[in-house]
């Protein structure tokens, strides 16, 4: 979890290139099973030369894999704050970008501590953009009841291409690779083994793949088209797919709103199954590993008033999403989204 | 690596390297592609819910970073 | 997981890290004959400038680093403009409300012309934005810039002033 989450703040160095600003957002995160989630974060950008970019965030949230088995045991409500921070550099040589980063993100039964770095390359005249990166993560899960400390290493490279085509064209493709060594069984979910509830087994080892390719296309009429696709496959057999589509509209000057509904499908993994009979060598209860299909419809909107307001300066934004989500396993979630970008000299 | 996995990767690869020679954009020409609608991730929300998704999911990432924009220099 | 990671990073650093094609000196070439129309409707024609020393510069309202450079080079006008010193601002955005909206938290003294068809920029062979080029009183382009750093302001001063202590 935490790597993508680290991808995603390198992405957002680059592209936010020479714009200072800080990004406030919170969010409200609450689904069928009693989890109920407040998470504020920050993101905070500022160029310290025309070449150099410090990207730091910060926020608190509760959404892991242990919230959602907290709620079961404890449906009075169980605080499993999880704080996260991270931070990169980024720095231009001619064409390319070179970031080096990390996060640290600490729960009550989880620790995560990852350190990546990235090149990425403008090719034929910033048509064609090619990115690698690599990053490692040191990971403490803690059992439950027991508090007892395993580990976990993770591995993670990635590469992608980006091509503009036309004025109003422009797709990814990207490949990613990771490598998962340690304790990967879900500590709190239990499965039936001859009747018996009892903690799941993983295997320790796991390799995933994850290919994307994605477009944007500049419609007319100031509209935009968004299709994100992806296919997983890891060597617990479990694959996925994934498609996502997306519409927004500039309403004037000062209006962005949209929409994206996503389509996901899981199968399971080889060792899933409802219950377990004889001495099976893995099992699991974990939700994530069992085979399900989840559709989720999200709204945004985003308002760029033309003036200062809310004693925020001129060019500062106001944006406000929600999204449904829910899957063939009964698990349906609301997320509320608002936030707050202020440019900053 | 899954077989579909690398014919895309492989096609992208090719495409990219045959693109290098040839301009398609002029750098003038970017003001769609520096629309905000038209970056990949580029809101604040994304990382948000890419880490809700995959505490709730299987999968994980495959998507990529950077380019396209206004490419300014 | 070992190879494969090596393998990408191979060919993504065959990549990143290849040549660039290689960048020609600055070599010394005309400025191309052709006509600014300005935004309050007049026209300026590239051979009426010989003369002065002349500075072109492409922007756009969606190139991020041109909100640095428009008023730092709005700000060269205003010190040079009395010394022969001539500016166009050339946008090449393709609605004028857009560069409209961007001279409004902008505000100038020098000329800004506009380019929506890209015509001007085909002209000036430009390859990034945004893009600087220094004219010299015969007409003779002596500096090409490809975007904006923190040192381009002061290479811009140090340029012009060369060229403007030239005879004509």
């Amino acid at each position: 979890m935490a790597l993508t989450s680290v991808v995603l703040v390198v992405a957002a160095a680059g592209y936010n290139w020479a714009q200072n600003q800080l990004d406030l957002s919170f969010h409200a995160f609450q689904d069928k099973r009693g989890v109920t989630v407040l998470s504020p974060d920050a993101d905070f950008s500022k160029d310290f030369s025309d070449r150099t970019n410090l990207k730091v965030k910060f926020g608190v949230d509760s959404i892991s894999a242990a919230s959602n088995s907290c709620a079961r045991c404890h449906p009075d409500g169980a605080n499993n704050g999880r704080v996260v921070g991270s931070a990169s550099v980024t720095r231009k040589y001619g064409d390319s970008k070179v970031t080096v980063g990390g996060e640290f993100s600490k729960e009550m039964f989880y620790t995560a501590t990852t350190g990546l770095a990235s090149i990425s390359r403008d090719l034929n005249n910033a048509n064609t953009t090619v990115a690698a990166g690599f990053a490692f993560s040191l990971n403490q899960p803690v059992l439950h009841p027991s508090r007892q400390t395993e580990s976990q290493r993770s591995m993670d490279t990635y590469v992608s291409l980006t091509q503009s085509w036309t004025k109003g064209t422009v797709t990814q493709f990207g490949y990613e690779l990771n490598q998962i060594n340690g304790y990967q069984t879900n500590p709190f979910l239990r499965t039936s083994v001859n009747s018996v509830l009892t903690t799941g087994n993983s295997p320790d080892a796991r390799t995933r793949h994850a290919v994307s390719a994605r477009l944007r296309q500049a419609l007319p009429a100031e509209t935009f088209l968004e299709v994100d696709y992806r296919r997983y496959h890891d060597n617990w057999s479990l694959n996925s797919s994934t498609l996502a589509l997306g519409l927004s509209h500039h309403f004037g000057d000062t209006i962005v709103a949209g929409g994206t509904y996503r389509y996901y499908t899981q199968t399971g993994t080889y060792f899933y199954k409802p219950s377990y009979t004889g001495s099976p060598t893995y099992f699991t209860g974990d939700f994530r590993l069992f085979p399900f299909d989840a559709g989720s419809v999200t709204g945004h909107i985003e308002l760029t008033p033309k003036g200062p307001f809310l004693n925020m300066p001129a060019g500062s934004s106001l944006t406000l999403e929600y999204e449904r989500y829910r899957s063939t396993t009964g698990f349906v979630a609301g997320i509320f989204t608002g936030g707050i970008r202020i440019p900053l000299k | 690596m899954p077989r579909v996995g690398r014919v895309i990767f492989a096609l992208a690869v090719v495409a990219g390297l045959a693109s290098a020679g040839c301009a398609t954009v002029k750098p003038w020409q970017r003001g769609l592609l520096a629309d905000s609608c038209m970056v990949f991730d580029s809101s604040a929300e994304t990382s948000y819910m890419t880490h809700w998704q995959e505490a709730r999911e299987g999968s994980m990432g495959g998507f990529g970073v950077q380019g396209g924009g206004c490419g300014c220099k | 997981m070992i190879r494969y990671s090596t393998a990408i990073l191979l060919l993504a650093s065959t990549l990143l890290f290849s040549a660039s094609p290689a960048m020609a000196k600055d070599k010394t070439k005309a400025a191309p004959d052709v006509t600014f129309s300005t935004l309050d409707g007049k026209t300026v024609r590239m051979a009426d400038l010989k003369g002065k020393v002349v500075l072109v510069d492409f922007w756009a309202s969606w190139c991020i680093p041109c909100r640095k450079s428009f008023p730092e080079i709005d700000a060269l006008n205003k010190e040079l403009a009395s010394k022969g010193l001539v500016v166009l601002a050339v946008t090449v955005d393709e609605e004028r409300k857009n560069a409209d909206m961007f001279l409004e938290k902008f505000p100038h003294t020098m000329t800004v012309a506009i380019d929506s068809k890209g015509t001007l920029a085909e002209a000036f062979k430009v390859n990034a934005m945004p893009s600087t080029m220094i004219v010299d009183r015969t007409g003779q382009i002596r500096y090409s810039h490809k975007g904006y750093t923190d040192k381009a302001l002061g290479e811009f001063r140090a340029q012009v002033l060369e060229l403007l202590a030239e005879a004509d």
